[in-house]
């Protein structure tokens, strides 16, 4: 019985590709950092949502987890990939970026502002840098002078914009509450899922073209997000106070006009 | 006395349409009620505590019964629009948030936001009839109105996914701007338009071809649009505009903006007269019903509701 059907399956799938396109598009990412982090659990849940995605669109992503040392290989051309995300320390990243000047190589831990300084056009900074994180909170403390909270990228307790649907999920699917580098970890597959199924197609510069364009994507915080000049992504930055979301940046009536702008650098340092 | 009986017949068999109510019924979230409004006077006339959270509204084709989904008690509470009293309610599991009922088998399609899928019901049982898999944070529903076709919107894999009735299974899936919120169908189920929350668009698919035709920036960071609804003569496509305080009023050939209707914060819900003449918003900030002239498209009277009005259909 189990034999009729496996000679079956052949059959079936040469059916299935007689339809244009039902070939999935196999998309290959690479992480690449230490394992048992919350920012590799973001990138698992990031994946398993793309796949969500990929079963109706046509697409089949897959994550190779690679040691930090990776950092200092070529991962371009052989290994297939579409586009890095790395959870690594400042050198090792900017090193990784360098020797892979043709991968859309994503930062999801490292905040150092030098990094965006650095302009690296492949370096995608999806975790909001050290600057944005206080202006944010110099923003709210202008507001609230007598408040300690502390700026996050992201918190488990928010609800808000779809939030708590994307923290149950997490929280069932990987079994830690999601953390700011979970959330940029996240991000990152799904924002490279949401341009692969618009383009259909997985090339890594011409994603990287993409990815440097009009993005618009969801982040699940209630505004669309693209990246910066000096490649961070543009972003709103929680206020949490003893476990509680107590603010949004930019604070209405502090930010003005320049909105998500306010916060942190966008441009390029002049060379 | 065979005359009589004929006539009886006759009569039972028209009496599947229950005499109209002329009323607008509207879900209140934070009051947990729904707020009953007379279409002749522009009064609240009833409010009805129906639980916690009711969010999606819907009438049964033949006008005998008002649906309203309880998120907060997973539950469809069932109401008499004559009576103003609830009837029965049946289980639906989960948190149920927006539904449509289909206009020929009468079932209710409802979207199930944290188990990626669409459900069919049928009302007068409570008998779940389907489970249909879809993207992630399912949201919107819309169906043709010849019952054939469901639109149900992925709201965080951002895609319209077209279902076939009474297959129950997805035969195409359309990828459109981030967060899609609403869609709804021209009469004769050619075209489907489709709102964008946080992409701030709508877009025109031909059905088809299940093409993008036209997409329509609304233009502002503020537009965080949801409902979507046809005038009568489907030459105008208004689109409700969240933060931005406005109905949209679109040209539904070509998506060019044509008017901006100002309305009560946070407008949300959208709900045309069946004679097309009204339109009615829910002004979720506010607090509100504006009543919208579909001849001049202005606002002709606010109805103040309960907290956050959310979701609105009418029984005529």
């Amino acid at each position: 019985m189990k034999r009729s059907i496996l000679t079956l399956i052949p059959l079936l799938l040469g059916l299935y590709s007689l339809a244009p396109g039902a070939e999935p598009l196999i998309v290959k990412l690479a992480y690449v950092g230490e394992p048992g982090t919350s920012a590799l659990a973001g990138v698992r849940q990031g994946l398993s949502e793309a796949n969500v995605q990929g079963r109706f669109l046509g697409q089949e992503y897959r994550l190779e987890v690679l040691p930090p040392a990776a950092a200092e290989q070529d991962l371009s051309g052989e290994g297939g990939f579409a586009a890095v995300i790395a959870a690594l320390p400042a050198p090792a990243l900017l090193s990784l970026a360098r020797g892979n000047p043709d991968l859309p190589v994503f930062n999801i831990t490292a905040r150092e502002d030098d990094l965006r300084d650095a302009c690296l056009p492949n370096l995608l900074h999806v975790i909001p840098s050290e600057r944005m994180l206080r202006d944010a909170e110099a923003q709210w403390r202008r507001k609230h002078p007598d408040s300690g909270a502390r700026a996050h990228a992201w918190d488990e307790h928010f609800r808000k914009y779809a939030a708590s649907q994307l923290n149950k999920r997490f929280r069932e699917d990987q079994g830690i509450p999601m953390d700011d580098e979970a959330w940029a970890g996240w991000a990152a597959a799904r924002m490279v899922a949401d341009l692969v199924a618009r383009r259909q197609s997985a090339d890594p510069e011409g994603l990287l073209a993409a990815l440097r364009g009009r993005i618009d994507f969801d982040g699940q915080k209630g505004v669309k997000m693209n990246f910066r000049p000096n490649g961070q992504l543009s972003q709103v930055i929680f206020l949490v106070e003893n476990g509680r979301v107590v603010g949004e940046a930019p604070v209405r009536g502090v930010a003005g006009a320049a909105g998500l702008e306010s916060l942190g650098k966008s441009e390029c340092p002049a060379s | 006395m065979r005359f009589i009986t004929t006539l009886f017949l006759a009569l039972l068999s028209l009496g599947v349409m229950a005499e109209p109510t002329h009323r607008v019924f509207v879900t209140n979230e934070k009051s947990n009620d729904v707020s009953v409004i007379d279409a002749k006077s522009n009064r609240v006339i009833a409010t009805i505590p129906v639980g916690k959270r009711p969010r999606g509204i819907g009438i049964a084709p033949d006008g005998s019964e008002v649906y309203v989904a309880v998120s907060g008690e997973d539950k469809i509470v069932v109401l008499d629009p004559k009576e103003l009293k609830i009837t029965r309610e049946f289980g639906v599991g989960n948190d149920p948030e927006t539904f449509a009922v289909n206009p020929k088998n009468g079932y209710i399609y409802i979207s199930k936001e944290d188990d990626a899928k669409a459900e069919v019901y049928d009302p007068k049982t409570g008998a779940l009839i389907a489970e249909i898999p879809v993207g992630l944070e399912p949201e919107g529903v819309a169906i043709s109105p010849d019952g054939s076709k469901v639109i149900v919107t992925s709201e965080s894999t951002n895609m319209l996914h077209v279902i076939a009735v009474p297959e129950h299974r997805v035969v195409a899936n359309i990828l459109v701007g981030a967060r899609p919120r609403a869609a709804t169908f021209n009469r004769d189920g050619t075209r489907a338009y489709a709102s964008s929350e946080i992409g701030g668009e709508v877009v025109e698919v031909d059905m088809a071809s299940h093409e993008i035709v036209h997409r329509q920036p609304l233009g502002s960071d503020k537009a965080k649009p949801k409902d979507v609804v046809l005038s009568k003569d489907e030459k105008l496509l208004y689109v409700a505009g969240g933060r931005l305080n406005k109905v949209m009023v679109l040209d539904a050939d070509s998506l060019e903006i044509k008017k901006a209707i100002p309305v009560g914060k946070r407008v949300w819900g959208l709900a045309l007269s069946r004679d097309g003449s009204r339109l009615y918003t829910t002004d979720g900030v506010s607090g509100t019903v504006s009543v919208i002239d579909t001849g001049k498209n202005e606002v002709i009277a606010t109805i103040k509701v309960g907290k956050f009005p959310w979701g609105i259909a009418i029984d005529d």
